[in-house]
This record gives structure tokens, C-alpha cells and sequence, in this order.
């Protein structure tokens, strides 16, 4: 077991794990269940986490690695009641069916938005190319991107 | 994945004197991202992991040297050389293949020097680092050594590396008017791991091709540079019928190996149209 303490949604958190958990399994810890593990190698972003405001797959990331990190799950990003502008637009976009790659879907277009905040399709398809959604609803999600940065740089204006 | 213990070195010489030069249980880990999926398929079960990551930050810098060399911290995270001005501007073919390397997300995570210590054939970063003549920096408990990092692979998955050495950096020349490209096939999705890599370079003088080093990868048993290719494209005029020899030259030249990514003959037929195409790529780029 080790000890590690880290900011989890902004709140400091302390726990003890073992270094072959990966960053999912400690999250499940804290009854966080929306980065999922599904292909397990880093290929579907089905667990994107944001570490240090950087995404990566948490199931390919050791739990005992974000001591001292600020760590941010999909959950944080309706923290103060209001759903982010990239959830909205999945939402009006109808940007998913079953919605379980959807989490990681939203963390990378957050991702994207800080980069780029008006982003090329050609810079949508790069980023969400880790990202797969078995329903298909692909032409929908980049329609959602794309009215995300619209919403985001009117409310920046 | 089953248990194991994880210390995290502080330094460069504490992490060496972790390691174990007779014990294959006890693994460096960088970013972990490719060392992870071995653990998860039961193919690596290491006792003890020596983490890097708080090693003196140097190791992860990208710096320019005086003479217009770049040199790549192994610390660097694959992200990092991307974002790199410098490699973005004078080395265009490192800078262009990061994208389609592996995702955003692995790509802040892994490292270069897990990516070149790895040893595994499909990755990209070692044909195109070897074909710009690229050499490592490799640290052990008898100090530092340099060494091309073509003659770092003898075998799938093996290098020349010990047990407790450590890359710590890569030493790229500057291309000097030379042109370069990468060029790899993946034969299910855009993202797979590629069937076939082919990197180039070359001078080009009055017309002809001058001192090129070609290298393939991915449908190798390693990393192998060509040197019956170069022969056949030295002081030649990059004309169809002489790439069509060189495709040619290629394909007699290395055994392809066959995988879940294609055949051997299916890939030296790869190699034999790629090489070309790889050639034409590296001229018709404006680079400088």
C-alpha cells in the first residue's frame, strides 16, 4: 500500500492503494464511475481523466502516480449546478445513444476547447481519434464540438 | 494486473543504482503507457518498478544546440516534442509523424525514452530518429555512453541496452538541406500498430540523391537500416525506374515478418511500393 494525497474536483483528498491499481480503479474508490475502463488499452477514451489538466487513459495510468496532482473526472464538470457548454451541446445535439463513451467524449472536447478554441474539423477528428463510440454517433458529436466552441466564445465575448 | 512493488528514484544515479543488472523482475518506468499493456496481458510481471518521473527535471528538457543540434530529454513526453517549436521548424518529419503516432491522451503520458528503450518494432519514433542519424545517450553505473541509436536494436524487443543503464537523451543532427520522410501502413484501423514503417532521408545534389539513409520497421523482426537500398539510390536521380529498383532492392534486402498485421509477403510488397512512395514524399516536401 501507499499513501497518497491529491486534489480530486478540487477537494484535497488522502487515501491508501496498491501500485498495480490503475487511475479507474481509484476513482471507483471515491464512487466516481464516470471514467470507465472499457478496452483497457488506451485506445476507446472510454477513462479519460484530466491529470494536471492534461487528458489521459486512467486505465493506463498507475493510481499511485497523481500523489501531489490535481485530478478532474467528467463529474466536476457540473459542479456548480450548471451543465459545461460541451455537455449542453451533446445535448442538443443528441450526441449519443447509450452514452457510455460519452464522458470521455466531453473530457476530450474540453480538452480540445482550451487548445483550440475555434478548432478545425480536421482538429476535432485529432483529437477525438482516441475516442470511439460503438453507437455511431460520431457526425452528431462533432456537430456538438462544434456548437460548444460557438456557445463558449459568445459567452467569452 | 498482479502486485508488485513501485519506489520512485529521485535522481539519475539513484534510479541506476535500483536497478539490477541480473534481475529482469526489476524494470524502469517512464510513462508507462506501453509497459502497461504487456502487464495487463500477463506478458511482464515485474517484482519491483523503478519510476523516473522524479528524476532532475533536465532530463525532460528539449534544447537547441550551437551547432543546430536538438537534443531530446528521454524524460520528454511524446506530447512535448510535438509542441516543440524547434522540432516543429527544423525537423518537419518528427513534428508531422507525432500525430498519428498514438493519441492525445498517450502521447502526454508516454516518453521518448520508453518509446525508444521499448524495443518493440512498431513503434515510430525509432525509424524516424534512426534515419535523421539520431544517437542516444545511455547512462550506467560505469558513467555515460554515446551510440547511434540504429545499432541500439538486436532483436524483437532486445537492445544493447544492460539492465541498469538508462537512456537519457537523443542527440538529433540538424538536416542541413537534407529531406526526410516517414511513411507507415496500417493495415485494419488508422490507429492501429502499423504493419509496415519506412523512413528516409537523403542529400540532394545536381539532381541526384546523395548519401541516404534508409530504415524500415514494424514488418521487421527490429528496426533495420537498409544499407543495400542506399547503394542502389546513392548518386542516383530519384526517377520512377530508379525508386522502382530501390522498391526493389528493398524487398530482397530484409525478412518481413508475418503477424495479426499482414503477412511477410503481403508486407515486402508493402515495403516494395512504400519505399517509394516514402522517397517521393521526402521531395516534394518544403522543407529547409
Amino acid at each position: 500500500m501507499t499513501a497518497i494525497s491529491f486534489t480530486l474536483n478540487g477537494r484535497p483528498v488522502s487515501t491508501d492503494i496498491e501500485p498495480h491499481r490503475n487511475l479507474v480503479e481509484l476513482l471507483q474508490r471515491f464512487d466516481l464511475f464516470g471514467s470507465r475502463e472499457s478496452c483497457g488499452q488506451g485506445l476507446c477514451g472510454c477513462c479519460t481523466v484530466l491529470v494536471d489538466d492534461k487528458a489521459v487513459s486512467g486505465c493506463l495510468y498507475f493510481a499511485v502516480w497523481v500523489d501531489g496532482k490535481r485530478v478532474a473526472t467528467v463529474e466536476h464538470l457540473d459542479a456548480d449546478g450548471r451543465l459545461s457548454p460541451v455537455q449542453q451541446a451533446f445535448i442538443d445535439t443528441g450526441a449519443f445513444q447509450c452514452g457510455f463513451c460519452t464522458p470521455g467524449f466531453i473530457l476530450m472536447a474540453h480538452q480540445l476547447l482550451k487548445e483550440h478554441p475555434n478548432p478545425s474539423d480536421d482538429d476535432i477528428r485529432h483529437y477525438l481519434s482516441g475516442n470511439l463510440c460503438r453507437c455511431g454517433a460520431y457526425p452528431e458529436i462533432i456537430e456538438a464540438v462544434k456548437l460548444a466552441a460557438k456557445a463558449t466564445s459568445k459567452a467569452a465575448a | 494486473m498482479i502486485p508488485f512493488e513501485m519506489v520512485e528514484a529521485t535522481s539519475l544515479k539513484e534510479a541506476l543504482s535500483m536497478l539490477d543488472p541480473q534481475e529482469p523482475a526489476i524494470r524502469p518506468v517512464a510513462g508507462g503507457t506501453a509497459l502497461m499493456l504487456m502487464m495487463k496481458a500477463g506478458v511482464f510481471q515485474p517484482t519491483r518498478l523503478i519510476c523516473l518521473h522524479r528524476i532532475e527535471p533536465e532530463y525532460a528538457r528539449i534544447t537547441l544546440g550551437a551547432s543546430g543540434e536538438l537534443r531530446i530529454g528521454a524524460m520528454a513526453s511524446l506530447r512535448e516534442v510535438e509542441k516543440d517549436a524547434n522540432v516543429a521548424a527544423r525537423l518537419p518529419v518528427l513534428h508531422r509523424a507525432m500525430r498519428t503516432l498514438s493519441n492525445v491522451r498517450v502521447r502526454n503520458v508516454a516518453r521518448v525514452g520508453g518509446a525508444l528503450a521499448h524495443g518493440d518494432p512498431h513503434m515510430d519514433l525509432p525509424p524516424i530518429l534512426a534515419a535523421l542519424g539520431a544517437r542516444i545517450s545511455v547512462a550506467g553505473p560505469k558513467g555515460e555512453r554515446q551510440l547511434p541509436l540504429e545499432q541500439l536494436y538486436t532483436g524483437y524487443y532486445e537492445t544493447v541496452l544492460d539492465r541498469n543503464e538508462l537512456i537519457t537523451s537523443v542527440l538529433v543532427p540538424p538536416l542541413n538541406g537534407r529531406k526526410a520522410a516517414y511513411m507507415k501502413v496500417t493495415s485494419r484501423t488508422a490507429d492501429d500498430w502499423p504493419s509496415l514503417g519506412v523512413a528516409v532521408s537523403f542529400a540532394l545534389a545536381d539532381g541526384a540523391i546523395r548519401d541516404p539513409i534508409v530504415v524500415v520497421s514494424a514488418a521487421t523482426e527490429k528496426v533495420t537500416r537498409m544499407s543495400g537500398v542506399e547503394k542502389v539510390l546513392q548518386s542516383t536521380a530519384p526517377e520512377d525506374a530508379a525508386l522502382r529498383r530501390a522498391g526493389d532492392a528493398a524487398a530482397d534486402e530484409v525478412q518481413t515478418l508475418s503477424d495479426a498485421h499482414g503477412s511477410a509477403p503481403y508486407k515486402r510488397e508493402l515495403l516494395r511500393v512504400y519505399l517509394r512512395r516514402a522517397v517521393r514524399q521526402a521531395l516534394n516536401e518544403s522543407v529547409h
